[in-house]
């Protein structure tokens, strides 16, 4: 059985006995994981390629639904509710638990109407709201100095790092309660990365986050627990600063000093 | 002969064949461009665009018959078969995907896309044109919208396809339904490719002389008529060149001239577009 630390914190993701099997699979690639999220924090999920980290990433939002015959069983609780259910309203949980990918995904149109997009798509068309709640988002972000004079722009103009933060931008301004990173700073050069890490960590006052990192160093300054995954399983959970000091788990051990992965 | 002479030798005859092979691909396309240029402009003039056809012998004789009947016949085709095929290239990029019936289509379309216009002809010929007891404009865009679709329909899905799936999920992950993602992330990711794709369809059938001859036939005077027999650009120069008049021959070399530079436009066009795109 994993070690987990008890969480003190009120929790905003609640995973239990979750198994996830791909429509191609035979076997499952998560298995009987039961792992709690702790509120305005972040937990960083790290562990070799193909442990699932990602898999268990993208099922807080049910990004595996996109795609045909992939299972789930178990529970994943956020707001006192299974997500996992097919009664749950797939648009708004989305909406409230958002995510950043590996690669930055600006939209083919302005920088605008990229951070503006997920507003629209709720259905707000006040042109001050909307400039207004853009301006913040990209305020938030980092971006604003940089844009503000080509909002007009083409947002695949911007470089690869500006672009990462646009797409937080436009995940942050529908105002979600979970941000979902899988990987966000693997395409960007050191400079980059380094601000991406500081704008996830004053994230955090105001959403809970979860990132996936094959970067261990990445885990250890940004995040305040750390789960270590392997073979889809949840092999241990702790306090960062403890994990990677004192890990409880002899695999885990293993894996931080590199002795395999 | 050492060794690395023998190679260098072999290389440069190799590479002359190659280069020749191409200069002269693409040499008959000069070449054909030229004599079209050269009759085709010597039969241009003002008369071409603003008279009917007439008998052989008459002075005021030209195309806007077929100029404006080929406008019907390709136009009408368009206007069906653009929308037809831009949904039936969605349903396969982003519903039907790899199912069994999503395949189904797209190889069905591959072997439509070379069939022969002519055997499509003889279909619109009997199921349209034999129980109607007469040539039609109606039967001729049929005729031209089911040459045109196959084409439209492999674009799109193809260009679609392109658009990468990240893209798509990151608009999910916003809280968009599925409508929304691919009317407003994904079509527009694909936009310059669809409008290869329908330029290059309509360019296609723009050029059929076949089908026409089955289904639409010809009329030598100016009809607006759709239910009727119509004159087009290329039946009208396939009759016109074929007939033994001099007036209509130049008529004929006319219409060869005006329809290839609209062909020509039209695939340049759609070529730019596909440029631009890569450029990015």
């Amino acid at each position: 059985m994993a070690t987990i630390v008890t969480i003190t914190e009120e929790k905003a993701l609640e995973v239990k006995d979750f198994e996830f099997t791909y429509a191609s699979a035979d076997a499952p690639s998560i298995k009987k994981l039961t792992m709690p999220v702790a509120k305005n924090s972040i937990t960083a999920l790290i562990g070799p390629s193909g442990c699932g980290k990602t898999t268990l990433l993208r099922s807080f939002n049910r990004m595996h639904d996109l795609y045909s015959g992939n299972q789930y069983s178990g529970e994943i609780i956020f707001k006192g509710r299974n997500i996992l259910t097919a009664k749950e309203d797939l648009i708004s949980l989305r909406i409230q638990i958002g995510m950043i990918f590996q690669k930055p995904t600006a939209f083919p149109m302005s920088i605008f109407d990229n951070v503006a997009y997920g507003m629209r798509l709720q259905g707000i068309k006040n042109k001050t709201e909307l400039q207004g709640r853009v301006e913040k988002a990209l305020q938030d972000a980092a971006l604003w100095n940089e844009v503000k004079d080509r909002l007009k722009h083409d947002a695949n103009g911007l470089s690869g790092g500006q672009q990462q933060r646009l797409c937080i931008a436009r995940a942050v301004a529908v105002e979600p309660e979970v941000l979902l990173f899988d990987e966000p700073t693997s395409a960007l050069d050191p400079i980059s990365t380094a601000g991406i890490e500081e704008l996830i960590v004053e994230l955090k006052n105001r959403v809970s986050i979860i990132i996936v990192t094959h970067n261990m160093q990445q885990a250890a300054r940004v995040s305040d627990y750390t789960g270590f995954m392997y073979l889809g399983e949840l092999i241990e959970l702790g306090l960062t600063e403890e994990m990677f000091v004192t890990p409880k788990e002899k695999l885990t051990e293993e894996y931080i000093t590199g002795k395999f992965g | 002969m050492t060794h690395t002479q023998k190679r260098i030798i072999t290389n440069n005859i190799v590479m002359i064949l190659s280069a020749l092979s191409a200069i002269i691909g693409i040499g008959f396309l000069f070449w054909i461009l030229g004599v079209l240029v050269l009759n085709g402009i010597d039969a241009l003039s003002w008369t071409i665009f603003t008279q009917e056809g007439a008998p052989p012998g008459y002075e005021e004789s030209g195309l806007k018959h077929a100029l404006i009947g080929q406008l019907f016949i390709v136009g009408i085709a368009t206007v069906v078969g653009v929308p037809l095929g831009i949904l039936a290239g969605t349903y396969l990029s982003e519903y039907g995907q790899m199912s069994k019936l999503a395949q189904t289509v797209r190889d069905i379309s591959d072997i439509m896309m070379s069939a022969p216009s002519i055997v499509i002809g003889a279909f619109v010929y009997a199921i349209v044109v034999a129980p109607m007891g007469h040539f039609s404009g109606w039967a001729g865009s049929i005729a031209l919208t089911i040459i045109m679709l196959p084409i439209i329909l492999r674009t799109t899905d193809d260009m679609l396809q392109l658009v990468p799936s990240t893209l798509r999920e990151a608009a999910f992950a916003l809280g968009a339904s599925k409508y929304k993602v691919i009317t407003q992330i994904v079509y527009r990711g694909a936009k310059a490719g669809i409008l290869t794709g329908v330029l290059l369809g309509v360019a296609r059938v723009a050029g059929e002389t076949a089908p026409l001859l089955f289904t639409s036939f010809n009329d030598n005077f100016l009809n607006t008529d759709m239910s009727e027999p119509m004159a087009s650009l290329t039946v009208t120069m396939y009759n016109y060149a074929t007939s033994p008049y001099e007036d209509w021959q130049k008529l004929g070399w006319a219409a060869a001239f005006i329809l290839s530079m609209f062909i020509l436009s039209l695939n340049i066009i759609g070529r730019l577009f596909l440029l631009k795109k890569k450029g990015k």
